[in-house]
């Protein structure tokens, strides 16, 4: 059943590349960001000054790769947020607030991973002129920024969610399951309001709580919801018989 | 014995079905599990460290956190209550339950501010020790749950003023599960942080 909100050409091609976005946005994060930006883990908040610059200056090449590719990848991520807004369009009717959430909190989340990758190259620009104290304080900067600006992306999360379980088809375009784990997501990323408050254990910001359970259910998140917007995609298409 | 395969096939599927609405079942699992983590972490970090722990254990006060345990086991069962009304069709007596498990519930908020302003003023905080680190944490982030769990119950009783049948019954079936899960959540916090492992 397709609700049809939509009368103007739908250009499948173009909105599948934007769907597939998401997992550009993901593997450039990964890679550019989380590896040369060496992100993945971070530094701990106990980590010597020392290490934190010695890094900035032995791999600013590779730090400064890393976020321009990261800064330029970023709006990736609101291009996606765009993809699934149009399938939402068709779940639940055109111009629903919880489809301008969605929207809008994709397109917020590319100002912290921005900024804060911004942060990142700063401090790989000229280390060799910076001392070991102020280069440890961009990259704190930055790991803060990133953190606590998770309820931009909780809302876009929360967007998705609540939306797409208004889906009133008999076969849904995104299963509860799915729906519900992005509210889930959105959910526990409060758990980042207790990385300012600690800089060893499980809550500093390379612990297993605030860094490898809360990015991977994270990194998890855009493959999920990129293979059912693609799904959908496909399934509006036969519908509308374009 | 009792054979379920001997049970019509309709009434069966009815038996088995999880209460509310399914999806919500997988938040509350995902949720759970991430509690589990925690839990794990907690306990190693007590055998790492056994002396810090019961001597922060022996500043916490055991009452209040099993007042907190009774206060959140009367407000699931009167949950319980009300879901019994609903698919009794009783609309009223479900809502009356659903506001009372709200009132009664809201003593934990009481409880728990009482204990963290107890603390703080002598001095303990998030800081403090590795104990008291999750003490807050886990604690904090259960009282969170507790508060949406409130904000659910009060969008519930507001659903059941008007009620809607099946669709209703759902919702109050899937928010008596949230509920019960911050309940379980605490049931498991409070032999945890106040009681395992003995005090100084």
């Amino acid at each position: 059943m397709a609700s049809a909100p939509m009368t103007e050409d739908n250009s499948y091609g173009a909105w599948k590349f934007c769907a597939w976005n998401g997992m550009i946005f993901m593997a450039v994060f990964m890679y550019f960001w989380g590896w040369l930006g060496h992100n993945l883990p971070p530094f701990a908040g106990d980590a010597p000054a020392s290490e934190v610059a010695g890094y900035f200056r032995n791999h600013s090449d590779a730090v400064r790769l890393g976020m321009v590719t990261s800064m330029t990848f970023a709006v990736s991520y609101a291009v996606w947020g765009i993809a699934i807004g149009k399938v939402m369009d068709y779940a639940i009717g055109r111009g629903h607030i919880l489809t301008d959430l969605q929207v809008w909190g994709a397109g917020l989340t590319v100002v912290p991973i921005l900024v804060s990758s911004s942060f990142w190259l700063l401090g790989s620009y000229r280390p060799e002129a910076l001392d070991d104290t102020t280069l440890q304080m961009i990259y704190d900067a930055a790991w803060l920024l990133i953190d606590l600006a998770y309820a931009v992306t909780s809302v876009q999360m929360f967007g998705l969610g609540f939306g797409f379980l208004r889906d009133k088809r008999a076969e849904p375009f995104f299963p509860k399951w799915v729906c519900w784990y992005s509210i889930w997501v959105g959910f526990m990323f409060i758990a980042e309001c207790f990385m300012p408050f600690f800089k060893g254990g499980a809550f500093n910001r390379s612990g297993i709580l605030n860094f490898w359970i809360e990015f991977s259910i994270f990194f998890a998140y855009a493959p999920i919801i990129t293979w059912y917007t693609l799904k959908a995609i496909g399934r509006i298409r036969v519908e509308n018989g374009d | 014995m009792y054979a379920p395969s001997t049970m019509p096939a309709e009434t069966r599927k009815k038996a088995l079905a999880l209460p509310g609405d399914e999806g919500v079942f997988f938040f509350i699992t995902a949720d759970m599990a991430m509690f589990a983590l925690f839990f794990l972490v907690f306990m190693v970090g007590q055998a790492q460290a056994p002396d810090i722990y019961r001597a922060s254990r022996a500043a916490l006060d055991p009452t209040l956190g099993l007042l907190n345990t009774l206060i959140l086991a009367t407000s699931g069962w009167l949950m319980v209550r009300a879901v019994d009304a609903a698919r009794r069709e009783r609309w009223s007596a479900a809502r009356r339950n659903v506001i009372a498990a709200a009132l009664v519930g809201l003593g934990f908020a009481v409880t728990k501010a009482f204990e963290y302003h107890a603390k703080i003023s002598h001095g303990i905080t998030l800081n403090t020790n590795e104990f008291f680190t999750y003490y807050y944490a886990f604690t904090g982030l259960h009282f969170f749950h507790f508060v949406i769990g409130v904000l659910v119950l009060a969008i519930t009783q507001a659903k059941l003023a008007a009620p809607e049948g099946e669709k209703t019954r759902i919702w109050l079936e899937s928010a008596a599960a949230y509920w019960h899960m911050v309940d379980l959540l605490w049931m498991v916090l409070f032999p945890m942080l106040y009681l395992a492992g003995g005090t100084a």
